[in-house]
């Protein structure tokens, strides 16, 4: 029971950290929190819900990460770098505003019902671990999840790129006084975290369902985790989504009734007893 | 803005900024008076009701937006849990009438207490967060509250997705049931109301609550070493901007007669800004005339669907191309012609 629990919630928790550490590392670099996050990753859901219809689950994964990293330099050049004087509070809503208009444009394109993406014929069915039989797409979630955490950690501790990202936003002009381009490695953070978050959305289409509803149910639970987190800090919006993950599985479980509103309690609690969240802001420290 | 400057501001009285002479002045207060009674009565008389119902529909808004605006003018902060309040007023009017079985008027009274509890407590945990994390906060809050009518339990309270008929019998705040629904006496009482509740905000901006938002907005850290109080100004401000819409709320709910949870919808919210963001955030006309624009806009292009994906664009276009909004970009126009006074 405790280790279905722990498992289900590390499942969620998975697609979680992909996209709410890709907020968190475009926060850093750019002092900007990403609105259309959500949409992204409905893009990429649904993208990986057509071309899984056409040339199977795996070209999903490979092909949307890609497509979405070529949005995420787009997203780049076209957004973030002209408004780069603006305050971040206007790029925010400017990102507010594109995410919404994604949004409609799928929902126009592909209608208002549910889709849903079969997993491959591997991840389908359950596996028998320690009595537990526990179905394998879950498992390759969590795998898929931890794994991406780890490279992420691996990057951000061990490559000279990681570093100047830990740098910058750290302190962006003394970084930059130091010879760091922060527009070039905003353009690599960036597409990262579209890639990311087509990542997510691929997997989730098995997982959740591909609906007109995701993007906002998932930006929002994202900001719950970034606030969380502590805004910024990847550290903290990692472990932010683990607790996140488990309290809504957890509340689904012990307090059905309420269960959409535990993510909330959850965030009022942390605000309540730590208003900058539980990381020690900024990336990674 | 320095230091020696600023705490002059806080301190200074507050000065009319009308320098013309006097005759001129009261002219234009007179002016001004007459135009605002004209809109509450002239309308009525030449619009269809179909105009005035929509016409109504944009004032609503335009409350909305007159209290997004208003914090994000003066407190730099941007609300995106407008329609939270809103819907929310609603829906304690009509729960405070059929289940605690209180007269309408009292039951207003009721609702309006609940949520002077509610935002204080909500902005008590918010206001302290930087400006980011609170836009990303309120989004927050209020998908809560539009989870939370949804929820099983509470169905027998707020109907769940089909939301409640709001019947409401006799008087309320000695005005008669009846004179809300009617299209011409409804849209009176709405542009009083705006109007109103626009030259409030345009005092409480000027007083010295203003000033000091303001400042905080401009330098939290500084106001704080300076001997200020961040804490208490942002979350009266906070507190002040949800009474407004709470009395959108309250109208929508006396005129319509239902709510639903669509009232409470990120949507709703996200109008709202586009509206405060068409008419321009600074002043009181502006939200107001925004409000106005989108509905006759929304009326344009809704039948075709296209409300939402309309409402992103406008948010993206204002704010890179068209800050101040309509009206701010026609005032600063009138005064590069030399229309109106520096400074005005």
């Amino acid at each position: 029971m405790i280790a279905l629990l722990i498992a289900n919630s590390l499942a969620l928790a998975s697609l979680l950290i992909m996209l709410s550490s890709g907020l968190a590392l475009i926060y850093g670099l750019r002092d900007v929190i990403n609105f259309g996050h959500g949409a992204i990753y409905m893009l990429g859901a649904y993208l990986g819900y057509t071309i899984a219809t056409v040339g199977g689950f795996w070209l999903a994964l490979l092909l949307v990460p890609i497509m979405l990293a070529l949005l995420g330099i787009a997203f780049e050049y076209l957004a973030l770098r002209p408004l780069q004087r603006r305050s971040h509070i206007e790029v925010a809503l400017v990102t507010l505003g594109l995410g919404i208009i994604v949004g409609q444009i799928i929902i126009y394109l592909y209608g208002g019902e549910a889709r849903s993406v079969d997993a491959p014929k591997i991840l389908s069915g359950s596996v028998t671990i320690l009595h537990l039989s526990y179905p394998v797409y879950r498992l390759f979630l969590i795998v898929m999840g931890l794994g991406s955490c780890a490279l992420l950690a691996l990057w951000l501790r061990a490559t000279p790129s990681g570093l100047y990202v830990r740098a910058v936003s750290q302190d962006p002009s003394v970084a930059r006084m130091m010879g760091i381009n922060a527009d070039r490695l905003s353009l690599l953070v960036t597409s990262l975290s579209t890639a990311f978050a087509g990542i997510a959305g691929v997997l989730a289409g098995p997982y959740l369902s591909v609906d007109p509803g995701m993007d906002v149910v998932m930006i929002v639970n994202c900001l719950i985790i970034v606030v969380i987190g502590g805004t910024g800090s990847i550290g903290g919006a990692i472990v932010a989504a683990l607790l996140f993950g488990f309290v809504q599985v957890a509340g689904s479980v012990f307090l059905p009734n309420l269960a959409a509103l535990v993510p909330y309690i959850l965030l009022m609690v942390v605000l309540l007893i730590a208003p900058g969240g539980i990381g020690r802001g900024r990336v990674l420290s | 803005m320095s230091n020696g400057t600023m705490t002059d501001d806080l301190h200074a009285p507050v000065t009319t900024t009308l320098t013309g002479p006097l005759p001129r002045r009261s002219l234009a207060i007179v002016a001004g008076l007459i135009g605002l009674g004209a809109g509450a009565v002239v309308p009525t008389y030449l619009a269809s009701d179909f105009v005035l119902r929509l016409g109504s529909e944009g004032l609503l808004l335009g409350l909305l937006a007159l209290s997004v605006a208003f914090l994000m003018n003066q407190a730099g902060l941007v609300a995106l849990g407008a329609a939270s309040v809103y819907g929310g007023a609603g829906y304690l009017f009509a729960i405070g009438m059929s289940d605690w079985g209180l007269t309408p008027t009292a039951a207003l009274g009721v609702a309006f207490l609940i949520l002077l509890g509610y935002v204080a407590m909500l902005g008590a945990l918010i206001v302290r967060t930087n400006p980011l994390a609170f836009m990303m906060l309120t989004l927050a809050a209020g998908e809560m509250i539009s989870h939370a009518v949804l929820l099983e339990g509470l169905r027998d309270y707020t109907g769940g997705a089909d939301g409640l008929v709001v019947r409401i019998n006799g008087t309320v705040l000695g005005i008669d049931a009846i004179h809300f629904a009617d299209p011409a006496k409804f849209w009176s009482l709405a542009w009083t109301v705006a109007v109103l509740v626009g030259l409030a905000l345009w005092g409480v901006g000027r007083s010295r609550l203003g000033a000091v938002l303001r400042a905080i907005r401009e330098n939290e850290e500084r106001m704080r070493f300076s001997g200020f109080n961040t804490f208490l100004p942002r979350l009266t401000g906070y507190v002040l901007v949800n009474l407004v819409a709470a009395i959108a709320g309250f109208l929508h709910v006396l005129n319509a007669g239902f709510v639903s949870p669509e009232s409470l919808g990120l949507s709703v919210s996200t109008n709202t800004l586009v509206a405060a963001l068409i008419g321009g955030i600074s002043g009181s006309l502006g939200p107001i005339f925004g409000g106005l624009l989108f509905s006759f806009a929304q009326d344009e292009f809704g039948a075709r669907g296209l409300t939402q994906l309309l409402t992103g664009v406008a948010i993206v276009v204002f704010i890179v191309v068209f800050p101040q909004g309509v009206v701010g970009g026609l005032s600063g126009l009138s005064r590069r012609l030399g229309w109106r006074r520096e400074g005005s």
